[in-house]
């Protein structure tokens, strides 16, 4: 186990000085933090304190996990402990054997190292033609790669200057990076001779996704990462380029432990929270301290509406690392969530002090002047957030729900369109789009955003719910959908509990009384569980004691009704009566009838 | 940049201040858009029903006029071309820039030739043409739409759902949130989404789910009244009338399932049948449209107005007592004036059509129009002259001039011409039908969409097939297939089966007609209330095949379902010849008491729907049942078969012609107090002359008949070598007819 560690670190060392070496800083960022996050071997004993257990005990076990995990490490681990003998360097999460890949040895420092050294500092200081015309020339792979790494960054920084140049009423200008073009041959020569190394090959996948060749940008990427797995920057361009579960699969990658990474977050994105879950906790074994594994169990948490187990570890981030801003913007969107204003007042000071000018942090900004009901103020900061970052989803998202703040739909409604363009598989925004055009009075137009919304996401009650009371409106009347719409809901769990009440209505506004008792009745027992009493339940009660009334089920109808007999008001009078006409009834008199009647 | 670059530049100066705030009226345009293309549906369904009626006489060759039509037609597809080039040459490059104006422009134009001709595009190369320009302008929400017409007009309806709502998404704010916040606050909440309610009804509509359709429908009518858009609701009215009058919907059928269904919305207390709520709703957005001076959309109405009138009585909504009369007939006075109005509306338009800037709506479309107009002619022309003329600008220049009538009211316009086409059909004037059918084909065809002009074509080619035979009216439409090339144009097609059909029948062919009406049934859709037309002639045209094939059970059988459906429907029209079919069938079935009382209702319902020539066919047909019930009847139905003479001969086809001289000789001959000796004439005139339009028309049948009774003639006169010659004809024509020869080729022709 140890050594299985000391591997990872050895590994991670190397690819962060090595990534580093290349400027590609952030991917360098993520190894350095990771290689921190190993957890460190308290116990130096040679027999590892984890290995192997099956993959079904560690599923199970994975709920606790978390909490023992907060609560100190120590328990965790004896808990643990029994679960198997030494195992090799190398093995397996998943009981699979990892490929082991070689690091790379850089170039070896030959006469170029001086040039490259110097390339690299222009490269620093961001004059990036600057250090691409010193590596002119220069045949390490080493020194292609920075050159042309320079001259892509300076092509994307003259493209942004471009567009703000240009940008004409029609929105964005048709400024494109002027140096993809050079960029795209040479790589490709390099590829077809073989002499490109991995980082080469990353940024040739970059090079083509730029000219939207997405597939072959794809293949690259693969090649990339199966011969230098540590470039996480990779992975997340690749990851960008699977948009669906079926490219994912269809991904012929190295098992690598880095793959687990790529999964997981893969996962994350497409929604399968379960699977994302089950990778990270398995992970969190090697990297007990790794902040990032923390961040993405939290956001995956969140996802799933486990609202407090996500706070609590976001909570425990900050503490380690107050000055932290990546993955805070889904803090904040939790804390709004549970409306804790102090909170998220702390959280957005702190990131307005560390670097206000980050999109997530103005995402951040934006939330909370949301949460203090200052809606322009919070439009502001998210207008602001996209202008930093066009591409960012969620901003785009929450902005169309202040829009609806602030009443002015239109702006809504384009502001949640651009994130279901951003990304189609956004079912909030189709969700928001929906319920804006309901809002309008358009319910059977907005029907079509419900739909396309369940078809995303069709375990989730809330929207079928939606869609069934745009059936029920008073302006589409259409009963039978929105009784279908009504049962998918209460087979989905719906946490709300409106399903069954309105099934069990409009089964008997329907007159169809014997489903509506059997809906009744059921969400008697879901009522009862929660212990929730309230105009539902009489409601429920009262009907149930009339249907078994007329069916001749006399004493369960006397049950219902001596129930009714709890409450206040005019349902109490109703039960008193057909009480007594029961008791009439079971005494044979005729008049039993005419009771029936009167009712 | 480039010098022409400069000049563009300048050129545009103007527009490129104006455009942000010409961008506003696009929803609007778009609404009368698709109205306009709803136009070109309903003309085309009311034609495609009537054609069936189409059988009188007169000769006419359209060749010369085909042969100019299609060359033109090849030109302009391949300057669209071209001006597709060099558009996107224009944008690679980046020295010459396009005006916002420009891209108006050419996406108006797109949006013409989708609506005019879907064949000419197709659905893959535009989409990426499309997603092009997007990308290169984002904030263009236009070309949205235009990739929702794309796909409506190509039958994806996903695909054209999606567009349409990510159109409305983007543009009912009509431009982007950033610039939006400062405008006024009673603007934001205003959208213009109740267009994207009447787009989405007209989508459903289009694809054929009329409940969806009318919902949407309903919705707009309610969305545009709370935010009290005048015009969008008078469009909206015009889209339900003609859902309405698009579908076939029977009164029983609960379409119309929500309490919030039309008849409260339209605030009528009582329960309507179909056809007078349609027309309720009619007069309702002629009105408003007369007072927001809509005027394409007072002329639409009014072209509704005269279809509903073609075919529908109208009945008072209230009628109180016993003693109210109502008179049951229809008007032919109010279709004209209404025809009249429709065009005279437009003539308004054309005059000071400039100076109306209150028009909104269709003024501003016009404008686009002309601009879009100018760059087409630009471009058509630019074949030829772009060697000489090599300066862009000057180019643009010259042909910018705005054309006096824009396409969208020559189209309207051109409508008119053909429901008048129509209406004398109905009436029973060929010289008039084939006058109108020819005047909307030199005179519009530029702005006429292909459906509508083959639709022209397609009157022509039927008026030629029933007065000069088979032969003439296939060339001809071999000439029309050449013009409207594509296989999707579903006019043509019938015609073709049409006629495929009827020369089977006279031929003899029995399966051949049998096969050809089982194709008929395959090309409507199965879902009910939907193609009711077409379903119609199916089965018509099945209970004819059954008829000439004597089976006479079946063939009543199928016609009587056929009545009960019209009836469920209210086609009227349509039932007036389905009681004549029945009134055939007991005729031919020897049991002519039976036929009689359908032969007078059949009459009794022409004589109130004004369909002449129908009638006199009915009464041809009444005569002959008198004279099958025996020749004591005969004078009786000689006077029957004069009374009609005039009509018949004035207006009738070939067929019907020699069915009546026919009928006279008959009548003549089986009149016991005739003698044929004495005036030999009056009986071989009137055979001669059905003989040689039988001959013809190959009708084996009744030319066998006829060739009969001519040699029973010259028997009686004792001219002995002109009876064997009939005789001879006769046993001929029985052989053909007993004997179909060549099989093979009689598909193809």
């Amino acid at each position: 186990m140890a050594s299985t560690k000391e591997t990872y670190r050895v590994e991670l060392r190397a690819a962060a000085r090595q990534l580093g070496e290349r400027g590609l800083y952030s991917a360098a960022k993520w190894a350095a933090e990771l290689l921190v996050g190993i957890d460190p071997d308290g116990t130096p004993a040679p027999s590892a304190p984890m290995d192997t257990p099956s993959s079904s005990g560690s599923a199970a076990s994975g709920g606790r996990l978390l909490h023992l995990h907060r609560s100190g490490g120590s328990s965790f681990r004896r808990r643990l402990r029994p679960g198997g003998g030494a195992s090799e360097a190398g093995t397996p999460l998943g009981g699979v054997s990892y490929v082991s890949t070689p690091i790379p040895d850089d170039d070896a420092f030959d006469v170029g190292a001086d040039k490259y050294l110097l390339a690299k500092t222009y490269f620093d200081c961001r004059e990036y033609r600057r250090a691409a015309h010193v590596l002119r020339g220069q045949a390490g792979r080493r020194a292609v790669f920075l050159r042309c790494y320079a001259l892509y960054i300076a092509g994307e920084k003259r493209k942004e200057e471009e567009t703000i140049e240009h940008e004409g009423s029609l929105g964005k200008s048709n400024a494109v990076n002027q140096e993809l073009v050079a960029l795209e041959r040479e790589l490709s020569t390099h590829r077809r001779t073989g002499a490109i190394d991995s980082f080469g090959l990353y940024l040739y996948g970059i090079v083509l996704r730029d000219k939207d060749c997405e597939g072959l940008a794809r293949t690259v990427l693969v090649e990339s990462v199966n011969s230098y797995p540590w470039n996480w920057s990779a992975w997340l361009e690749l990851q960008s380029l699977c948009t669906s579960s079926d490219i994912l699969n269809n991904l012929n990658l190295k098992n690598h432990w880095m793959k687990d990474f790529f999964l997981a977050s893969a996962h994350l994105e497409l929604k399968m929270h379960e699977e994302a879950l089950k990778r990270y906790e398995r992970l969190m074994r090697f990297f007990r301290c790794s902040d990032y594994i923390q961040a993405q169990i939290a956001t995956v948490q969140y996802s799933m509406r486990d609202l407090d187990e996500a706070d609590m570890i976001f909570e425990e981030l900050l503490r380690t690392d107050p000055f932290r801003v990546d993955s805070m913007d889904v803090y904040s969107n939790l804390l709004y969530a549970k409306e804790s204003s102090t909170a998220l007042s702390f959280l957005a000071h702190r990131v307005f002090l560390t670097d206000k000018y980050r999109p997530e942090s103005c995402c951040i900004i934006a939330n909370y002047y949301s949460l203090k009901g200052q809606h322009e103020k919070s439009v502001l900061y998210f207008q602001r957030a996209l202008k930093l970052n066009r591409k960012y989803l969620s901003a785009w998202t929450l902005m169309g729900h202040e829009f609806v703040e602030l009443k002015n739909t239109p702006a809504a409604i384009d502001a949640y369109r651009r994130a279901v363009d951003i990304n189609p598989r956004d079912y909030r925004a189709w969700y928001g789009l929906g319920q804006i055009y309901e809002m309008m009075g358009m319910p059977f137009y907005a029907l079509y955003y419900f739909r396309k919304s369940s078809c995303l996401q069709p375990n989730d009650a809330r929207l079928w719910n939606a869609m069934a009371q745009c059936y029920e409106s008073d302006q589409l009347q259409m009963i039978e959908e929105a009784i279908k719409c009504y049962e998918r809901s209460a087979n989905s769990n719906d946490t709300e509990g409106i399903a069954l009440h309105q099934l069990a209505k409009l089964h008997g506004m329907l007159g169809q009384s014997e489903e509506a008792a059997f809906y009744y009745k059921k969400d008697l027992e879901r009522m009862e569980v929660e212990e929730r009493q309230g105009q539902n339940f009489v409601e429920a009660l009262l009907f149930l004691a009339k249907h078994c009334r007329n069916i001749g089920r006399f004493e369960e109808a006397e049950l219902y009704c001596t129930k009714l007999l709890d409450y206040t008001g005019p349902e109490k009078e109703t039960a008193k009566s057909i009480l007594q006409g029961l008791k009439r009834a079971q005494s044979g008199y005729p008049s039993m009838d005419i009771d029936h009647f009167a009712m | 940049m480039a010098f022409e670059g400069v000049c563009h530049l300048l050129a545009n100066l103007v527009e490129y201040c104006n455009s942000s705030e010409t961008s506003y009226d696009f929803a609007e345009d778009e609404a009368f858009n698709s109205e306009i293309e709803m136009s070109n549906f309903m003309d085309a369904n009311i034609h495609v029903r009537d054609a069936i009626f189409d059988k009188y006489s007169k000769g006419y060759a359209p060749e010369s006029h085909m042969g100019e039509g299609s060359s033109s037609l090849v030109h302009a597809s391949t300057s669209l071309h071209d001006f597709d080039e060099g558009i996107f040459k224009a944008e690679d490059n980046p020295d010459c820039l396009r005006s916002r104006w420009q891209l108006e422009a050419y996406l108006n134009q797109q949006a013409d030739i989708l609506e005019k001709d879907p064949s000419l595009v197709p659905l893959n190369s535009f989409n990426a043409t499309m997603s092009q320009l997007q990308a290169l302008a984002p904030e263009l929400h236009r070309v949205q739409f235009l990739q929702y017409l794309n796909a409506l007009t190509h039958d994806d309806y996903i695909a054209a759902l999606d567009n349409l709502h990510r159109y409305f998404d983007y543009s009912a704010g009509m431009q982007g949130i950033f610039s939006r916040s400062s405008s006024s606050f009673q603007d934001i909440i205003v959208g213009k989404y109740e267009s994207a309610l009447l787009c989405l009804g007209n989508l459903h509509c289009y694809f054929g789910h009329p409940k969806k359709a009318l919902e949407a429908f309903t919705e707009a009518v309610r969305v545009s009244q709370m935010n009290n858009d005048d015009s969008c609701l008078a469009y909206i009215l015009g889209a339900i009338s003609n859902l309405l009058s698009k579908i076939g919907m029977s009164s029983t059928i609960g379409t119309i399932g929500s309490p919030y269904s039309l008849g409260n919305n339209i605030g009528l207390g009582t329960p309507l049948s179909i056809q007078q709520q349609l027309l309720v709703l009619l007069k309702r957005s002629l009105k408003r449209a007369d007072t927001l001076k809509l005027t394409s959309l007072v002329s639409f109405d009014h072209l509704s107005l005269a279809k509903f009138d073609l075919k529908h009585v109208q009945r008072p909504l209230v009628s109180f007592g016993p003693n109210a009369y109502t008179k049951l007939r229809t008007c032919p006075a109010d279709v004209c004036k209404n025809l009249r109005l429709s065009s005279h509306v437009l003539t308004d338009f054309g005059v000071d059509g400039l100076s109306a800037s209150s028009d909104n709506g269709s003024f501003s479309t016009s404008w686009l129009r002309n601009l879009s107009a100018a760059s087409n002619s630009w471009c058509s022309s630019s074949t030829k002259s772009r060697k000489v003329l090599t300066n862009d600008f000057d180019n643009f220049h010259f042909h910018a001039q705005p054309s006096p009538i824009p396409a969208a009211v020559l189209q309207l316009a051109g409508s008119a011409y053909l429901l008048r086409a129509t209406a004398w059909e109905h009436y029973g004037s060929a010289p008039m039908v084939r006058m109108n059918s020819l005047v909307y084909a030199t005179c519009f065809a530029d702005a006429a969409s292909s459906s509508e002009l083959s639709l022209a074509y397609v009157k022509l080619i039927q008026h030629l097939a029933a007065f000069k035979g088979y032969s003439a009216a296939f060339s001809a439409l071999k000439l029309a297939e050449e013009k409207f090339p594509s296989t999707a144009n579903s006019h043509i097609q019938l015609l073709k089966m049409q006629l495929l059909h009827e020369r089977a029948l006279h031929r003899g062919q029995l399966k051949i007609a049998q096969q050809i009406c089982d194709e008929f049934g395959v090309l409507s859709s199965s879902v009910s209330g939907v193609d009711i037309e077409l379903k119609t002639e199916a089965s018509l045209r099945h209970a004819r095949t059954l008829l000439a094939a004597k089976q006479f059970s079946q063939a009543a059988n199928v016609a009587n379902s056929l009545f009960s459906t019209c009836y469920k429907y209210n086609m009227q029209v349509e039932n007036a010849n389905v009681l004549l079919l029945l009134a055939e069938i007991h005729k031919n079935s020897d049991n002519a008491v039976l036929g009689l009382p359908y032969a007078l209702a059949s009459q009794s319902f022409c004589k109130s729907f004004n369909l002449d020539l129908l009638e006199a066919s009915a009464t041809l047909t009444l005569a002959e049942l008198w004279l099958a019930l025996g020749s004591t009847h005969a004078k009786r139905a000689l006077s029957l078969a004069c009374q009609s003479l005039p009509m018949i001969l004035g207006h009738g086809g070939m067929e019907l012609r020699a069915r009546a001289h026919i009928v006279l000789a008959k009548c003549h001959l089986s009149d016991p107090k005739f003698k044929v000796t004495e005036d030999p004439c009056s009986v071989l005139d009137p055979l001669n002359q059905a003989v040689e339009d039988l001959q013809v028309l190959e009708y084996h049948e009744m030319a066998a008949e006829a060739y009969y009774l001519k040699a029973l003639v010259y028997n009686n006169l004792g001219k002995l070598d002109e009876r064997e010659e009939a005789a001879a004809s006769f046993r001929e024509h029985t052989i053909a007819l007993e004997n179909p020869y060549n099989e093979a080729d009689s598909l193809s022709y």
